[in-house]
């Protein structure tokens, strides 16, 4: 079997938890037999392949006429999306929008083998050339896929967020393979709430005129089928894994008092004040701790200015943006990570702290928590009962360690082998 | 009536400290910018220190001591010059050693230690004066606080020190309310008399001397005598005038390069003025007594300085980056003095000194104001999270 992947992100070319994600289930589906050919939005005209586990690592780099490229001279041009949040939507209200969209595109049918009407296609070429940054990288994206799509034989596409959605939309009409769209985040997640009118519509158009849609969470599932009405028998949830890829996680110790940790983009999407609220609140019990906030992003300074002017001196400490090695780092000295995302598909952070031992507070509000059971799962917004978790590990030592030993323990269970299989499986249901 | 010109020159260079990153805790790494220190040291030695000192010391040579200037120099500054350039202490010892220089106490880690704790404030003046003492054989009597920072409780403060008489503010508008920086005052205490700055005149060299785009650009050396001149027609009660030029001694060659001509404009300014009969130089400490009259008495409630164009201490303690990193610094010191660890005090006093605030100075930062082209750090926001990260390093030593 062979799979077109379409990725925005994949090692070393790493924004978020999307890269990781792809890079665990290519490695899991390759060593099952599939073969992953995959683009990524690089410069050059190339594409890559995994053909077995072991090369997930390195992935053949392949020209355009599918000869493996020889030793690149200089490394690969990666063109990066930067997302903002958009001041303000152009339309009123998500109701407003849905039934704009449904007007001019109709509702998809619910057919078996749902074919991709040409005027969805007319109205992406015609999002793609809304001249925006994101979208005019989403235009480069789409043309490089098609050009390179031309000279590959593939069984199936497979999808990776909407940046690539409009390329899968239309190689499924191009080339009749079917589509699975994977939705790793939504708009909704990124801009608490309606985010970009053109990138909802996407994600309506990548979601709907799928073949199947795989969602990394109930949480997730949820939302696509709430908001985009994407009918039921066409989602399935498949959970995000991990791949340890230091062996040895051993705890550093760098202070003489706990360290709980935030790791992400300081953006509202991440919670990242109400990390600092419920700093707040414990600081005001006790000083025995330190707080971290490790990430960069464009809440840095009103995070900054905020926590400093409570006055804790450095029991709240900032990192600034944390490079690959440095996560690790972070992760192997942080007793408690939080992650109190108000909304997070999956957070692949969470299996990271994880291997890393450390105790986990999750929001309910994110994908991890349907299937983490060794972590405090809580409302985001409920800061007090944060509060009371966090003092009592401090406060019970051998509380702590055996929460972190319990997590270390859970996350070897989520094995990306696992997820691949349920993929495959995914993948055979359209194929037969 | 004298019109009596008193120049002051701050000389003071900080100890920066290092890129710190989070990771860089518990290591070891100095906390201090070793390469960048010496590297600025050396600039600013070249442009600067030497070629000023050459200057002020032929005129105070040939005017045979009728010129004179006054300086004070931080400890930092003075432990800098013998590590990077002996040959600028040197130069510094060889021109007070012309007699034209009157040299100022301060506080010796150029610090904000009189907002935060009076206590430290009075050790760091001590240690100041000891430097003095022992470097220069001189006990100095007139006293001037970091950035010119001055406020009633200070001169209460000082009574500490018996032979201080005299203390250099800043002219700020809203203390003196439309009177003239040219009279001395006494302190609210009567402890001390206060001499102004006259920020016009002070700024007119040490701001706009090379700026375009002020009216008055080119400044030539008859346009300033006459600005000075016409300060006495004001005057109708035949008092002395004591106008205050108290300035960065980087003036000369850092902020105003010697392209600009600022240099020879000092040259033969000093010697213009020296040629009008009812102009004099002064040192700090003679202004008590040449005073012809009774000095009115100056309150200042709440502190004021000489930096930006708020006069106050908000170039420090604008923004809670600030107060939180400024506050931690001096609770450390106190902590370090109570559980007696003298191993780490000096080096928690370094990180006291104002500099380091200043940098985290949001208001002017956007507008590549002064604070970005003095700073060594691409943001405050770095500038705050390097020092925070040196506290808690010095927080986990102080727990052993």
């Amino acid at each position: 079997m062979r799979i077109l992947m379409l990725t925005w992100e994949y090692p070393p070319f790493i924004v978020g938890g999307l890269g990781m994600a792809c890079y665990g289930l290519f490695r899991g589906l390759s060593s099952l037999g599939v073969t992953v050919d995959f683009i990524l939005p690089v410069k050059e005209d190339v594409y890559f392949e995994i053909k077995s586990s072991d090369e997930a690592d390195h992935p053949r780099i392949k020209s355009e006429n599918g000869e493996e490229a020889k030793e690149q001279k200089k490394p690969l041009e990666f063109f990066k999306v930067m997302y903002e949040i958009p001041e303000e939507g152009a339309y009123a209200s998500l109701k407003a929008f849905i039934v704009e969209v449904s007007k001019s595109l109709g509702v998809p049918s619910r057919e078996p083998k749902l074919q991709v009407p040409d005027e969805v296609i007319s109205r992406l070429k015609y999002l793609l050339l809304q001249g925006n940054h994101m979208i005019s990288k989403v235009s480069l994206y789409t043309e490089k896929v098609l050009r390179i799509a031309q000279r590959l034989s593939f069984d199936l596409i497979h999808a990776h967020d909407w940046l690539t959605y409009p390329a899968g939309l239309m190689l499924k009409k191009y080339f009749n393979k079917p589509l699975v769209s994977h939705i790793h985040a939504t708009e909704f997640d990124r801009a608490l709430g309606f985010g970009h009118p053109i990138i909802h519509e996407i994600e309506y158009l990548g979601l709907n005129y799928a073949d199947r849609v795989i969602a990394v969470s109930r949480y997730t599932a949820n939302i696509i089928k709430e908001h985009y009405f994407v009918p039921e028998e066409k989602v399935r949830v498949v959970y995000n894994a991990y791949y340890a890829e230091t062996k040895s996680s051993q705890k550093i110790k760098k202070f003489k008092e706990p360290v709980v940790l935030f790791l992400g983009r300081l953006t509202p999407q991440k919670g990242p004040t109400i990390f600092l609220e419920l700093a707040k609140k414990v600081l005001e019990r006790t000083k025995k701790v330190r707080f971290l906030v490790a990430g960069a992003g464009e809440m840095e300074r009103e995070l900054m200015l905020w926590a400093s002017s409570l006055g804790y001196g450095a029991h709240i400490m900032f990192t600034g943006f944390l490079k690959r090695a440095e996560v690790e780092r972070a992760l192997s000295l942080a007793d408690i990570v939080i992650m109190p995302s108000p909304s997070e598909p999956f957070g692949i952070v969470a299996l990271e702290a994880m291997h890393f031992g450390c105790a986990l507070i999750l929001s309910k509000q994110s994908g991890a928590s349907e299937i983490v059971k060794s972590a405090y799962v809580v409302d985001y917004w409920d800061v007090d009962k944060m509060v009371d978790i966090v003092l009592e590990l401090i406060n019970k030592p051998e509380l702590l360690k055996a929460k972190q030993e319990e997590a270390r323990r859970e996350v070897q269970t989520f094995r990306w082998e696992d997820r691949a299989r349920e993929v495959l499986e995914v993948y055979r249901e359209l194929l037969s | 009536m004298k019109v009596y010109i008193i120049f002051y020159f701050q000389v003071h260079q900080p100890f920066r400290i290092a890129p710190y990153s989070f990771f860089d805790i518990g290591t070891g790494k100095s906390y201090f910018d070793e390469d960048l220190n010496r590297a600025v040291f050396n600039k600013v030695s070249d442009r600067c220190y030497i070629p000023a000192n050459n200057l002020f010391k032929e005129l105070i040579l040939e005017s045979e001591g009728r010129f004179k200037i006054s300086f004070s120099l931080t400890g930092t500054f003075i432990e800098q010059a013998k590590l990077y350039r002996p040959d600028v202490y040197q130069s510094f010892v060889d021109l007070w050693q012309t007699g034209g220089v009157e040299l100022l106490s301060e506080t010796y880690y150029h610090s904000l230690a009189s907002i935060f704790d009076l206590e430290e404030f009075v050790e760091q003046v001590d240690e100041h004066i000891k430097l003095m003492k022992r470097e220069f054989g001189h006990e100095a009597t007139v006293f001037r606080n970091t950035e010119l920072i001055y406020f009633d409780k200070l001169s209460d403060v000082l009574i500490n020190f018996p032979n201080l008489q005299t203390i250099l503010i800043e002219g700020a508008d809203r203390i003196l309310m439309g009177e003239s920086p040219l009279y001395p005052r006494w302190s609210a205490n009567h402890a001390h008399l206060l001499l102004l700055k006259h920020y016009k005149l002070s700024d007119d060299i040490a701001f706009r001397f090379s700026d375009r785009s002020w009216p008055e650009w080119p400044l030539t050396i008859p346009k300033y005598v006459r600005w000075v001149k016409d300060l006495t027609l004001a005057e109708g009660q035949g008092r002395n005038l004591y106008l205050g030029l108290f300035m960065d001694y980087e003036t000369f060659g850092e902020h105003q390069w010697a392209e600009s001509g600022i240099f020879e404009f000092m040259r033969h300014l000093i010697r213009a003025l020296l040629k009008e009969p009812m102009i004099d130089f002064l040192f700090p400490s003679e202004a008590l007594k040449t005073l012809n009259f009774t000095p009115k008495t100056l309150s200042v409630p709440t502190p004021t300085s000489w930096a930006d164009t708020e006069r106050d201490l908000s170039a420090w303690l604008s923004n809670p980056l600030q107060w939180n990193a400024m506050k931690s610094i001096f609770d450390l010191l106190r902590l370090a003095k109570e559980k007696g660890r003298w191993d780490l005090v000096p080096t928690i006093r370094k990180l006291t000194t104002s500099d380091h605030f200043y940098y985290m100075c949001i208001k002017y930062f956007q507008d590549g104001d002064v604070h970005k082209y003095f700073s060594p750090y691409p943001s405050p926001e770095v500038a705050y999270k390097y020092f925070l990260n040196i506290i808690a390093d010095l927080e986990e030593q102080l727990e052993d």
